[in-house]
């Protein structure tokens, strides 16, 4: 069933629910249990018992089996979604299912796309019609065109679960303090759209380490993706090719006495091509160092919140340690003293 | 509504994260401006990447990344202490790597590729002599590739230390000076006293001569064996502790010792990379680090000249520097046949790298000599070692 038929099916829907709980509840009721008849529930003497007198707090806008498949859902899929919606129903009502669905059709994605939204966000059920459509609206005015969008949207239905107020942060944040311009800003939600919940202390550092440390400047970070990977993902693999003397920070003028690799070869590729083509090292050193990096960073920060830094430079020249040897009494701390 | 409530409070909790980022990271001035212009630990990066590259060729990125990431000890077990740390460390999944030797490097095989026929200046000693390992040194390592640190020592009731951590390549000097029942040895820089301490574990010395120049150094080299040796056996009898310039020693006490072991002042190839503190790449010890060849060649001959006709002399460092290993030996040599006339044989220590190639990477091909180059999985060293014995 093409899109548009579904988005039909769900109008009809949606305005003969509305019609029906409005004028005629009885009916309503025979027409859920009617439906529940379909379902192909394996318990369904215990339901249909249940079934037979709805609570009253039950929703007046419950949808069948049926009207799933009539959406353009296949049976299985319809069935997934019909018992995922039983498990949401619990909490809230799942009164915003049909404005949810009504949405995603509107935007254009097939019944599969939609149900692997839903799977993935199980949230999207419980959404206000009123913020989704304020949320998509935003997206578009950001200039996510058609086909962007959708990609977006299908690719991380959570966006949409994102409070408005929080999105124009993100935007705002990276517009002004990593200098990025409304373009870029576009097309980092569109490739990268979980940046949107990310802690901008995080992001600011993730920022500041790719621009400072590695030279890379914003037109890059953003053809390259940067912010899909985590600070981590991204130090790791820098770290490394930097202690091996394949990566130097650019000096003021911006110049390096080695090419450094471009940013692209360093990130969007897998581990095996990264180490065979861009580190020339062996599988066994990067896994050693992974977990020597990841223990030092650990370090480091509760070393940063422990002390401040920069006030422990009395100097004690005669008596330190220069060779290669420690006393077992003084541990690892990295500063010998005494 | 939940999600936006666990996002919000996951937000909160992470805030604090900002107090956690490097203070230098957070803010961009600070990002460009903390590191003064060139601290002594980037002036060694270029110093090394301009000459271990040619010197290492394409094993120089892997050393480098060793030694610019956290270094691997050894246990160098106290046999004078009464706590039960060997089984301990066993238990923690360590290994004795000297008694422990998983399977040697078939010898056989090295042989018929490097030895075809003429005999090298390196093969010149007995052949088929094999190294006799002190069964009294022992030191404990975490297998390749594992990082687990080890915990501080504890005293056992006598307040003795059950384990000094050490370079575990560190020992290897000591293994291959080795020391005979009965011997005198001289250990010319002795400071801090680690090695010091792994020869003492032999109990096979008859007199052993502790020097180091420093004086500061000499009183913490005290502190450590006091922590590790019974009184009894620190007695005048046994031993003696000098704070002499070890480039005298020739004219002090010549002729004198069955084993010395010269482990000399160097560039301290790790610390240099990774301490700014007490550095000696800092610009004020330019004058200083250029001298070390020469001091290290006068410590060489010193130490040549206090063995007896028929003694052993250890030359150690802890630099990759070909300046500062092999053409020191070189000179000495030279030097001690032409100045002295004291003619010296170059000891093979290929048994040693083939006993211990499983536990440490050495460098191939080096034609006086052996080194441990740091790996990341196997992270010991550098460590230059080579060894001299006296015919006349
Ligand atoms: C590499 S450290 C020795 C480490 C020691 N062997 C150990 O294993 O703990 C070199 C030592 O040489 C000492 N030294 C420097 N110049 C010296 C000299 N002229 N005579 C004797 N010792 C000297 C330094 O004080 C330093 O302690």
């Amino acid at each position: 069933m093409g899109t548009r038929v579904a988005v039909n099916q769900v109008l009809r829907l949606a305005v003969r629910n509305a019609t029906i709980s409005t004028l005629c509840p009885r009916q309503f009721g025979r027409y859920y249990l009617q439906s529940r008849w379909c379902c192909s529930s394996t318990n369904q003497a215990t339901q249909h018992n249940q079934d037979l007198n709805p609570p009253s707090g039950i929703p007046v806008t419950e949808l069948s089996l049926r009207s799933f498949i009539d959406m353009g859902f296949t049976e299985s899929q319809a069935e997934q979604i019909y018992e995922s919606l039983a498990n949401v129903r619990r909490g809230d009502s799942a009164k915003h299912i049909l404005p949810t669905l009504t949405a995603l059709f509107v935007l254009g994605l097939n019944p599969s796309s939609v149900k692997k939204c839903l799977e993935k966000c199980p949230e999207l059920y419980t959404i206000k019609e009123a913020q989704l459509q304020q949320r998509i609206s935003n997206l578009r005015k950001m200039g996510l065109v058609e086909g962007s969008l959708q990609r977006v949207v299908a690719h991380y239905p959570r966006i949409l679960t994102v409070p408005l107020k929080r999105v124009k942060n993100v935007v705002m944040f990276l517009k002004e303090k990593c200098l990025f311009t409304s373009q870029q800003v576009t097309d980092i939600i569109r490739d990268c759209p979980a940046v949107v919940l990310e802690n901008l202390d995080q992001l600011e550092y993730k920022f500041q380490y790719v621009y400072f440390r590695m030279g890379v400047k914003q037109a890059e970070m953003v053809k390259c993706r940067l912010f899909r990977y985590s600070l981590d993902e991204v130090r790791c693999r820098h770290t490394f090719l930097e202690r091996r003397g394949l990566y130097e920070t650019p000096d003021k003028k911006g110049q390096t006495t080695i090419i450094n690799p471009s940013l692209d070869s360093i990130l969007n590729v897998d581990q095996d091509t990264f180490l065979a083509h861009v580190a020339q090292a062996s599988a066994e050193e990067y896994d050693v160092f992974k977990r020597l990096a990841a223990r030092e960073w650990q370090e480091e920060e509760l070393q940063q919140g422990r002390t401040e830094p920069d006030s422990d430079d009395e100097d004690d020249d005669e008596d330190v340690d220069d060779d290669d040897d420690i006393e077992a009494k003084s541990g690892y701390g990295k500063r010998r003293k005494k | 509504m939940a999600l936006l409530w666990d996002t919000s409070l996951l937000l909160r909790k992470v805030k604090d994260l900002r107090c956690l980022t490097p203070r230098r990271h957070r803010v961009k001035e600070k990002w460009a401006a903390t590191r003064p212009k060139l601290p002594p630990t980037r002036l060694a990066v270029h110093h090394f990447d301009a000459t271990y590259s040619t010197q290492l060729g394409q094993l120089w990125p892997s050393v480098r990344l060793a030694m610019l990431s956290e270094r691997k000890y050894g246990a160098l077990l106290n046999n004078f202490s009464h706590n039960a740390v060997l089984a301990e460390l066993k238990a923690q999944g360590c290994i004795d790597f000297i008694s422990e030797r998983e399977r040697e490097v078939p010898s056989c095989l090295e042989e018929k590729s490097e030895e075809p026929s003429d005999v090298s200046m390196k093969s010149s000693d007995v052949d088929g002599e094999q190294l006799s390992l002190s069964p009294n040194i022992k030191c404990l390592v975490f297998p390749r590739g594992d990082v687990t640190r080890f915990k501080p020592a504890r005293p056992d009731k006598n307040s003795l230390l059950g384990y000094y951590l050490m370079d575990a390549a560190s020992l290897l000097p000591c293994l291959a000076l080795d020391v005979q029942e009965g011997h005198s040895v001289l250990d010319l820089c002795a400071a801090p006293g680690g090695k010091t301490l792994a020869l003492l574990q032999t109990q096979a010395i008859r007199f052993l001569c502790i020097n180091d120049s420093s004086v500061s150094r000499t009183l913490r080299l005290r502190k450590v064996l006091h922590s590790y040796v019974p009184k009894q056996l620190l007695t005048n009898e046994n031993l003696r502790i000098t704070s002499f310039d070890g480039t005298k020693w020739g004219e002090i006490e010549s002729n004198t010792f069955d084993r010395v072991l010269v482990d000399v002042p160097c560039t301290t190839d790790r610390h240099s990379l990774m301490e700014d503190d007490n550095n000696i790449f800092s610009k004020s010890r330019t004058g200083e680090r250029r001298r070390l060849p020469q001091l290290q060649l006068e410590l060489l001959l010193a130490g040549i000249q206090a063995a007896c006709p028929g003694g052993e002399i250890l030359y150690s460092t802890c630099t990759l520097s070909q300046n500062q290993n092999l053409s020191v030996v070189e000179q000495a040599i030279y030097q001690a046949r032409e100045k002295d006339g004291i003619h010296l044989q170059v000891v093979d220590l290929r048994p040693l790298t083939r006993m211990f190639g499983n536990t440490f990477h050495f460098a191939p091909d080096l034609h006086l000599g052996e080194m441990v180059i740091p790996h990341l999985a196997a992270n010991f060293g550098p460590i230059y070692m080579c060894k001299l014995k006296r015919l006349t």
